[in-house]
């Protein structure tokens, strides 16, 4: 017999079947005697568990135990761990880690357009071979060092 | 807060990188020598603060004589060229944010082209050497 012959049958056992096809499968059972057997075994199993089943009873009243599941679920509910406090130096490291790398690259932009700074401005264009440049830092002068005019005098222009 | 600190840190050096600036500038010619006078009584000894700083530049000389000064102004983006001697000129372009740059004529040639930054306080020095173990010095300072 087919599994959905089974489940058909069980059904029938069950009360679950349309009345029309319960006709049907009453009839059937006149006829097969396979499945005239498995409805009288399906019968006697469910009225042996039916007549054996343990009755549980619960001590209190019916509403005082829905009443006690209700008010472990409520007390669930409010002893629901509370959410972590955050240290107030790890809060303004969350705020300052963003507004950091904004400062970071607005200042390399600015940095980028400004002009060349004091120390790696200097450029020299000459026309002397045998001059030479020096930078002195701790005063910030620079002297540009030329052989021009080697052979004359300031005061002879005077 | 900090956002706002940050955005105005922006807009004040957007403009002040956007304003014209007029360098303010004084140019020194100095003769250098080892003697305690000058021959030429025109000549008055160097001010304090540039021979200090003279002091400190590899030179040889110990005394050194001012020959002729001039102040001038140099709007950003222009240039002005000085006359120091009837042999010596000075121009300075201002190319902003305290670059300069400085064309160093002798005798009405060319002789040196200097590119560089000179915030205020800061010297620029020119200079060679000059008959009988002297010196001619060229002294730029961004004046204050």
């Amino acid at each position: 017999m087919e599994n959905d012959a089974h489940l058909k049958l069980q059904a029938f056992v069950d009360g679950e079947l349309p009345e029309a096809e319960a006709r049907v499968v009453a009839s059937q059972l006149a006829r097969d005697a396979d499945a005239a057997a498995l409805i009288a075994e399906m019968k006697f199993t469910r009225h042996a568990l039916a007549g054996h089943e343990k009755a549980v009873r619960v001590p209190e009243s019916r509403d005082f135990y829905w009443s006690k599941i209700r008010r472990q679920i409520e007390a669930s509910e409010v002893e629901r761990p509370a959410p972590v406090a955050i240290p107030w130096h790890a809060k303004l490291r969350r705020f300052l880690a963003p507004a950091t790398a904004v400062a970071v690259v607005v200042i390399a932009g600015l940095l980028a357009t400004q002009p060349v700074g004091v120390v790696g401005g200097t450029e020299t264009s000459l026309s002397d071979s045998g001059a030479f440049t020096y930078r002195d830092f701790s005063s910030g002068t620079t002297l540009v060092w030329l052989s021009y005019p080697a052979e004359e005098t300031l005061d002879d222009e005077d | 807060m900090l956002w706002m600190a940050v955005l105005v840190l922006c807009l004040s050096m957007t403009a002040g990188s956007a304003q014209t600036a007029t360098l303010k500038l004084e140019a020194q010619l100095l003769w250098g020598t080892n003697d305690g006078t000058s021959p030429n009584p025109k000549h008055k000894p160097v001010g304090p603060e540039i021979r200090k700083k003279l002091k400190e530049l590899p030179l040889k000389w110990t005394n050194y004589f001012e020959e002729n000064r001039k102040s001038f102004d140099v709007a950003e983006g222009g240039a002005n060229k000085v006359s120091l001697s009837d042999r010596c000129e000075v121009e300075v372009r201002n190319l902003g944010g305290n670059k300069i740059e400085v064309t160093h004529f002798g005798k009405g040639e060319k002789v040196v082209k200097q590119t560089q930054t000179l915030p205020k306080g800061e010297l620029l020095v020119l200079g060679g050497n000059a008959p009988n173990s002297t010196a001619w010095l060229v002294v730029l300072k961004h004046a204050e």
